[in-house]
């Protein structure tokens, strides 16, 4: 059977395309939530989280998870920029404009407004919203809940997914074009959550996210039944002032064992930086203060002032260039 | 008067090399300083040229009087200089536009330093030039582009310009983290031209840059009233949310234009049609909403649903300033 499409569109040159989803249980209700994914085409975490999680809620559908049930109608939106998925491209390949940068959107305007409206369309009639990012090329994520200006009903459900971290964040002026920007305008709950790195597909932190989502749809009644799993992580909830960036005040080639999610003590080793050309070694980079390591540089080649590492603090740290780096990946 | 260079800052890369933010600075006898930046999306050569011709000029006029200039006059011809030398209209390698980075932050990433470094170097401007030259998709006619919320101070400068069309239009929020917005926020005024077409230059654009921007430095004091400037060739039609009409493609494929840029259409005309390069026969046709000056068109052939191909300003709203 088609799948359902949020947009169909004619191409320049190759065959009309469009946009599908998942819209999985009983139609005549509004669906109690819409998952978003995919929005920047190289981020395939997501993509495949979601794919994998319509297959899994079918398969609850068509009774073939004993125990399982589901109570409430689901919107799976694995990948909006779904040229730039096939093309490897982060933004609309055509015109390089980034569909995270485009919402609301607009019914009769350019391509991507256009994709922008259809997708808050979709999305808007379900309570419990949420878009799936994977940083960008360069830098890994802790599998984490970001939360922007919450209300207290996203503050309490954000610890539901039952990730490490939970992580509020100030808003800035750009981000007031994005889908999570342009959610808040339509009431109900919603979240980003951040996992992993752009560019590639890795399976522990799918794995990781997989079972957030469905904890999720059970702890709120969309999902009946046993939970997946009964080892739950430890869930950090972190304030606006409990983000810590460190930023490299050096060039070179930056070079790093360690993996998201370690906690940290001040002073502990994360990576070294390299003389490009000469080769020697021009710092040890060290943790400036204990917390969890929610975020590293996978990109070796490292500018002056690029972002090395984030690290959430369980006590307040000053904030500072933080809030001009956050939009960086999303 | 004399002409010195320098940067306003450096960067190491990864590899050897070092990023500097370069200037130009004409310094004449004291008066105020004036500011031309260009170069801000590395597709857009338009300004970088205008930069050219008007240190020619200076250099000319000061080999006759050498107390023409009154005052410093720094050019900027490459905010984004990574990308003008790599063909990138983002910032290279940070893929970010340089243009939603204002302010910048002396400590942010390195789209963030370069927007803090200029706006730096600003603080004390009595006027900023910001030189656009749309993209590689559309062809505009020289204007300036003026958020109403600072028309009243920016309105009667724009007028000298030398331009075509004013076009004030409203906030949006996501437009305050451009290099106009700061620096209009904090009292320093700046003027956003947009003028011709990406990765190319317009010579005749160019010159009626020149003689606008001559005018308002000369109005400002910059130049010395007795100098003798070009004459001003061009008044503005003022454009704004009532009389701008825009013309989104229905269909994709190839747009293929029936006017010229800046002609006078009539309610109907054809302006081109969307084709397919699969079939013959017509796809689409475009056709004017109304009587009014075609002040932006597509040049870029290849059409999505959507993309923009025409602007139009209606005659029946649109007055002189």
């Amino acid at each position: 059977m088609k799948p359902p499409a949020l947009l169909q569109m004619t191409a320049p040159l190759r065959e009309d395309f469009d946009i599908v989803y998942h819209d999985i249980g009983s139609s005549d209700v509004a669906p109690r939530v819409a998952l978003v994914a995919g929005i920047h085409g190289d981020e395939l975490n997501g993509v495949f989280v979601l794919a994998r999680l319509a297959a899994f809620l079918k398969s609850v559908c068509e009774g073939q998870q004993p125990g399982q049930r589901l109570c409430e109608r689901v919107v799976v939106i694995p990948a909006v920029n779904v040229l730039g998925v096939n093309t490897r491209s982060r933004r609309w390949p055509f015109d390089g404009t980034d569909i995270n940068r485009m919402f609301p959107g607009y019914a009769a305007g350019e391509t991507t407004q256009r994709i922008a409206h259809a997708v808050l369309e979709r999305t808007r009639p379900a309570y419990f919203r949420i878009d799936i990012h994977s940083s960008n090329l360069d830098f890994e994520e802790l599998p984490q809940v970001r939360l922007y200006e919450p209300n207290d009903s996203e503050r309490r459900h954000a610890r539901e997914f039952g990730l490490t971290a939970v992580v509020e964040r100030r808003m800035n002026t750009v981000f007031t074009s994005t889908i999570g920007h342009a959610w808040r305008e339509c009431g109900g709950e919603n979240f980003v959550i951040q996992a992993g790195q752009a560019g590639v597909l890795q399976p522990g932190h799918c794995e990781r996210l997989f079972r957030a989502l469905v904890t999720f749809l059970h702890r709120n009644g969309i999902l009946q039944g046993a939970p997946l799993s009964h080892d739950d992580e430890d869930v950090h909830y972190f304030g606006l002032q409990q983000t810590f960036p460190l930023i490299s005040e050096s060039a070179g080639f930056f070079v790093s064992r360690l993996g998201v999610g370690h906690w940290l003590q001040a002073g502990d080793l994360i990576g070294q930086v390299y003389d490009g050309f000469h080769g020697d070694l021009r710092l040890d980079v060290r943790a400036p203060i204990g917390g969890l390591l929610s975020g590293i540089r996978r990109q070796p080649l490292l500018f002056e002032g690029d972002l090395i590492a984030r690290i959430q603090s369980r006590h307040s740290v000053p904030e500072g260039v933080d809030t001009y780096l956050h939009g960086h990946g999303q | 008067m004399h002409i010195e260079h320098d940067s306003v800052l450096s960067l190491q890369l990864p590899y050897r090399e070092r990023l500097e933010l370069r200037r130009t600075v004409v310094h004449g006898r004291p008066g105020p300083k004036v500011a031309v930046v260009a170069g801000v999306h590395g597709d857009e050569l338009e300004g970088l040229y205008v930069c050219h011709r008007l240190i020619e000029w200076l250099q000319g006029v000061a080999a006759t009087h050498p107390e023409a200039v009154r005052g410093r006059v720094e050019f900027y011809p490459a905010l984004n200089p990574l990308g003008i030398d790599t063909l990138q209209r983002f910032v290279p390698v940070f893929d970010e536009d340089l243009n939603r980075n204002f302010p910048g932050h002396r400590e942010g990433l390195l789209p963030q330093r370069l927007a803090d470094a200029v706006m730096r170097q600003l603080a004390d401007a009595a006027l900023v030039i910001d030189i656009h030259a749309s993209n590689i998709f559309l062809r505009e006619i020289p204007q300036v582009r003026i958020n109403e919320e600072f028309a009243s101070r920016l309105v009667p400068l724009a007028q000298q310009m030398n331009i075509d069309v004013i076009w004030l239009h409203g906030s949006l929020t996501v437009l305050e983290a451009t290099i106009a917005h700061s620096l209009n926020s904090r009292g320093v005024p700046c003027l956003v031209v947009e003028m011709g077409v990406g990765m190319r230059i317009t010579p005749s654009f160019t010159e009626q840059m020149l003689t606008g921007i001559l005018r308002v430095w000369q109005t400002l004091g910059v130049l010395a009233p007795e100098i003798e400037l070009p004459a001003l060739t061009h008044t503005p039609l003022l454009a704004d949310g009532r009389n701008v009409h825009y013309l989104n493609a229905e269909t994709s494929g190839l747009f293929i234009p029936e006017v010229e840029h800046w002609s006078a259409v009539r309610q109907g005309q054809l302006l081109g049609s969307i084709v397919s390069a699969h079939e013959g026969g017509t796809r689409s046709e475009v056709r004017s909403p109304v009587d009014g000056v075609l002040f932006t068109l597509r040049e870029y052939p290849v059409v999505y649903e959507g993309s923009l191909m025409a602007r139009i300003m209606a005659y029946e709203a649109a007055a002189q300033p």
